[in-house]
């Protein structure tokens, strides 16, 4: 018996010399090229090369209208966190300890991540329009276009972010761990408060930081779902390239917010793992 | 005794007000997404809830309107031809990350998950200026060269996450037999991660899909992308063309992620 050994449709040389690093440098190389550059470019393009200060454009960025869209979008990030992390947690402790079905019920909650934002937001404007479904049938919620309906808006849009790392953490919990806190003579909230809580920190520090990143940057939910006075930071950039054209200033404010942006998940770096909380997504 | 026997054992009242405040936390989730594909079959001039029967009208309405066609069409271009290029890095990087040893690994492939954190209108606006320096041009290129930056995350964590339970000594034994490299990546690897690979094409083509924030930066006249016209049209006015629209890239995406949950399991 023969065997034959099928011959490589690649010449040799070239295969032997891909290696592990190689792939590694095509995949890093792709990014660095056409994502890290292009960032780092709009440091250039924020600067003033021209008469006036270098930093002229950062002046007009850190007054004003933009300071209020700064703050307002660390604002609605907060209050959209806090929410949202109040609703994850009764959902991912429900379907942890006390649900029957958690492949159904876990499954519902990915459900819109599958689904673009704009049509999430879309949505949720005819679910509160006066020609909405609640309208049609003499109920009027009335807070479109107001920071309700964006804190709304954002709250819906991330909560399912919010979800997975803290229902991961949760079921990670020994079962034993709470007998034995029941055993102890702790009742059942205060089970929850010492025992439960503390251990599922790693999930619910995962989840904030995610959704504080994603709300506090989020374009659409203002956009669709508030008026001018609602404006956040990502709407304001985007306005003052494609209407105003001023790139400098939209590459300014652009940088400020990045900046803001890595020094604060830098803050939480002792507790939060960047790479592990994504790959609960 | 478990707290999921207490729980269960609690009483009916506070088990009641759990239970609503379930349904409305799901409700909140996925009752959006069902006004805007209920609403498509109305036979008003508005976005209602058909409640006096449906029509189809506004669906009738889309196929005729080559301006939407052209948009559903940029649409499965750009997202299969960008989910291509993330599958291809995306994986590269994820293989290389998983086999090989090197300094400051973990911080490099950090790099790797960046265009998820970054605000997608800051990627916008920093694509379209870098594309115009180095000769990308608007449309096509760019959407599909931005689209795959905005994916290769999902496809390198996902890839990244199969490939840990990878045998590597299956390749040893190709390699023991007489195989190369080569034969033993497209005879042994390859048909054991396609799954993963075709997982991962699939999230991609779904994030590719739906995206917009980015993406309004980096269209042209005659490129524009389905959700570019769902937005555009929701800025003009409320029809229910945006529902009908709106509902056919619900489907899409949905067929997409169901397929990619398929291959991953």
């Amino acid at each position: 018996m023969s065997v034959v050994v099928e011959r490589s449709p690649v010449p040799r040389w070239l295969t032997e010399r891909i290696s592990n690093r190689h792939l590694v440098a095509i995949g890093v190389g792709w990014v660095t090229f056409f994502f890290v550059f292009p960032i780092l470019f709009l440091v250039v393009e924020s600067l003033n090369f021209g008469s006036g200060g270098l930093f002229d454009a950062y002046r007009r960025a850190t007054g004003g209208v933009y300071l209020n869209a700064f703050a307002r979008s660390f604002v609605y990030g907060f209050v959209t966190t806090v929410v949202t992390l109040a609703f994850a947690y009764v959902l991912a402790y429900y379907l942890v300890f006390a649900s029957d079905r958690v492949r159904l019920l876990l499954t519902l909650v990915v459900v819109p991540l599958w689904i673009a934002y704009i049509i999430r937001y879309f949505g949720l404007l005819l679910f509160f329009s006066p020609t909405g479904p609640l309208g049609q049938v003499g109920l009027e919620i009335d807070i479109l276009f107001t920071s309700t309906a964006v804190v709304v808006g954002l709250a819906n849009a991330y909560l399912p972010f919010a979800v997975l790392p803290i229902y991961n953490s949760l079921n990670a919990i020994h079962h034993e761990t709470i007998d034995a806190s029941r055993a102890l003579g702790a009742g059942q909230l205060r089970t929850i408060y010492e025992v439960v809580v503390p251990l599922s920190t790693p999930g619910i520090v995962a989840a904030g930081v995610i959704v504080f990143i994603l709300a506090t940057g989020s374009f659409l939910g203002p956009a669709v779902l508030g008026g001018p006075e609602q404006s956040m930071i990502a709407n304001e950039i985007a306005r003052t390239f494609l209407e105003a054209y001023n790139i400098q200033l939209a590459s300014a404010l652009a940088v400020i917010y990045t900046v803001l942006l890595v020094a604060f998940i830098a803050a939480f770096n002792a507790v939060f793992d960047l790479q592990e909380a994504l790959g609960n997504l | 005794m478990s707290v999921t026997s207490s729980i269960r054992r609690a009483s009916l009242v506070r088990q009641g007000t759990l239970l609503c405040i379930l349904v409305c936390i799901y409700a909140f989730l996925l009752v959006p997404v069902a006004i805007v594909i209920l609403t498509s079959f109305t036979g008003q001039s508005f976005p209602a809830v058909p409640y006096d029967g449906i029509s189809f009208q506004w669906y009738t309405e889309l196929i005729t309107d080559s301006q939407l066609l052209g948009a559903l069409v940029t649409s499965f271009v750009v997202a299969t031809a960008s989910s291509l290029l993330a599958v291809a890095f995306g994986t590269a990087a994820a293989v290389g990350f998983v086999r090989a040893e090197f300094p400051y690994k973990q911080q490099l492939s950090t790099i790797m998950l960046l265009p998820m954190i970054i605000s997608p209108v800051i990627t916008g606006i920093a694509l379209i200026r870098y594309f115009g320096m180095v000769d990308v041009s608007s449309g096509y290129p760019a959407l599909i060269v931005g689209h795959s930056i905005l994916t290769v995350p999902y496809v390198f964590l996902l890839v990244r996450s199969q490939l840990v339970t990878f045998d590597e000594d299956l390749e040893k034994a190709s390699r023991v037999l007489g195989a190369d490299s080569t034969v033993t990546f497209l005879n042994v690897t390859a048909p054991i991660i396609s799954p993963a690979l075709l997982a991962a094409f699939f999230v991609a083509f779904v994030v590719s899909f739906g995206e917009f924030t980015a993406t309004q930066f980096l269209i042209s006249p005659g490129s524009s992308t389905v959700p570019v016209e769902i937005y555009t049209m929701l800025r003009t006015g409320l029809t229910p063309t945006i529902n009908a629209l709106s509902t056919v890239l619900v489907v899409v995406m949905v067929v997409a992620a169901l397929l990619s949950r398929y291959f991953e399991n």
